[in-house]
């Protein structure tokens, strides 16, 4: 890999928090089984929902799935199938809210669960960005390993569109 | 899991607002795209560029049988899948003559042993097999001392030779008698039997191969020429004994094909359609059928086997995890 190729997206910080093995594999372009019947749910939820909303912002590596200018400034949310890596899906947001501040854009975040019919508000503060700033380093610390971090068996591999790459 | 569609009927397929639509003299219906994966046709069938666009997008192979039912050609939609990574591995392995002989054959072991594993069934269901079947057990550990692919490849075409000897005692029936593996064309009913199962696995590995990171065109048993297909070769030995092989014998054995399946044509022997449908249907049965998976705990079918063995591969190849071949236990 070459130095350009390398750089830390919000998906990574996601993914950060659920498996590191999973970071490796989506940095180095190795995608998840595009099949899966979640992967499929995902995409659906994604194309089909806000409809209203302006989608699909690219800053940086970073795409964030809705977004809308507001009298108070700028809102980008961020689509989730489930609340249950809500904490996951926090730090992606500041994530994204991190990577607008350095480019002088501030900005609000909100989580959107249309399935739950629910949304939440994100706020970048000092300690969550001194938290992104660990997580960053940890990500990119994975990235350079030679070969992925060895599959550890989690709930999450019930689920996940990796399961069968990882367990065959 | 998606759908492979089989086209045995002439007619125009064609994109329909978003969807698919194929229209034939006897009528015409929507095909739902997204429940799709790939699409084997044996008919006469239309189709515009606007329909290529479509299943590039969709991701959709399509397979191309002459009139004949022998494989003609895929339309392999541009790589949606790129992992640089994955890429220069797959290429590493292939330059290298020891890693390659490495991959190559677990190829040929796990075929043999899949070859092996049939042999057993019949043998304990008292047919006389035993000689093929010592003389192959006989062969597994020499692949190990092969220095080269081209030992590796004589290797496998004896303990092919033996198997196919077993073919008579097996179906024992004197109208599909094998006398010796015959291709373009197959002389005889048996070795189109094979040539046809064959060729439909060679067009299933290629479209489980194109959901992955790998290029069909880097394989390591069959040479590359970086033009011809050949990782789906490779991965077809393995699965050609325990799933074609398989499906002739049971076809053959409950009469669902017999001689009168068969049209003598000048090019050779050709099946009728009748029986390669019937052919097409009960191999995409045996394709869903699902077993019991030890370590991914979620039923597997036969076909995701086959996408398993892609998964192992990659892993080889990312020095994670050495390739073993998937051999039946059954």
């Amino acid at each position: 890999m070459n130095a350009r190729e390398i750089n830390v997206s919000g998906t990574l910080v996601w993914y950060y928090y659920i498996c590191p093995r999973e970071v490796w594999l989506i940095g180095h372009q190795i995608t998840a089984d595009q099949d899966d019947a979640n992967v499929s749910l995902g995409r659906f939820i994604q194309d089909y929902t806000y409809p209203r909303e302006r989608k699909e912002l690219a800053v940086g590596q970073s795409k964030m799935d809705v977004f809308r200018v507001t009298d108070e400034g700028l809102v980008i949310g961020e689509v989730k199938k489930s609340s249950k890596f809500k904490s996951s899906a926090r730090m992606q947001l500041a994530f994204y809210l991190s990577e607008l501040k350095q480019r002088g854009i501030e900005a609000r975040g909100e989580l959107r669960f249309p399935k739950e019919k629910r949304k939440e508000e994100v706020m970048l503060n000092e300690q969550t960005e001194r938290e992104l700033d660990k997580v960053c380093r940890e990500i990119l610390r994975i990235l350079y390993l030679p070969a992925p971090p060895e599959p550890k068996k989690i709930s999450f591999c019930r689920k996940c569109a990796y399961a069968e790459f990882c367990w065959s | 899991m998606k759908k492979t569609l089989y086209v045995f009927s002439s007619g125009e397929l064609s994109r329909k607002d978003n969807t698919l639509f194929f229209e034939t003299e006897e009528g015409r219906r929507f095909i739902p795209v997204e429940d799709t994966g790939e699409i084997m046709i044996f008919g006469e069938l239309t189709v515009n560029k606007k329909l290529l666009e479509f299943l590039s997008i969709k991701e959709i192979v399509l397979h191309f049988f002459n009139y004949h039912g022998y494989y003609m050609g895929s339309f392999y939609p541009r790589e949606h899948l790129n992992s640089g990574f994955m890429t220069l591995r797959q290429a590493e392995h292939y330059l290298d003559e020891e890693r390659r002989l490495i991959i190559a054959k677990e190829f040929v072991r796990g075929a043999a042993r899949n070859i092996r594993q049939v042999l057993k069934y019949y043998h304990g269901r008292e047919k006389d097999v035993a000689r093929q079947l010592n003389a192959i057990e006989n062969l597994i550990a020499p692949i190990d001392e092969c220095k080269d692919i081209s030992t590796l490849m004589a290797l496998e075409g004896n303990i092919r030779d033996h198997y196919y000897h077993a073919f008579d005692e097996i179906v024992g029936n004197p109208d599909f008698i094998f006398q010796e593996r015959t291709r373009r064309p197959p002389k005889n009913y048996l070795n189109t039997l094979i040539s046809f199962g064959n060729s439909l696995m060679y067009t299933i590995c290629l479209s489980e191969i194109y959901k992955t990171h790998l290029d069909p065109r880097i394989g390591y048993l069959h040479s590359t020429n970086f033009r011809r297909f050949t990782l789906n070769l490779d991965l077809a030995e393995i699965f050609k004994p325990i799933i074609v092989d398989r499906l002739i014998f049971s076809l053959l054995g409950k009469k669902m094909i017999t001689k009168e399946s068969f049209d003598r044509v000048t090019e050779g022997i050709m099946m009728k359609e009748k029986a390669r449908k019937c052919f097409v249907e009960n191999l995409d049965e045996k394709l869903k059928t699902t077993i019991k998976h030890r370590d991914i705990g979620r039923p597997v079918s036969y076909r995701r086997l086959i996408r398993l063995e892609l998964y192992k591969m990659e892993k080889h190849l990312m020095g994670e995890k050495e390739y073993q071949a998937f051999v039946a236990r059954w």
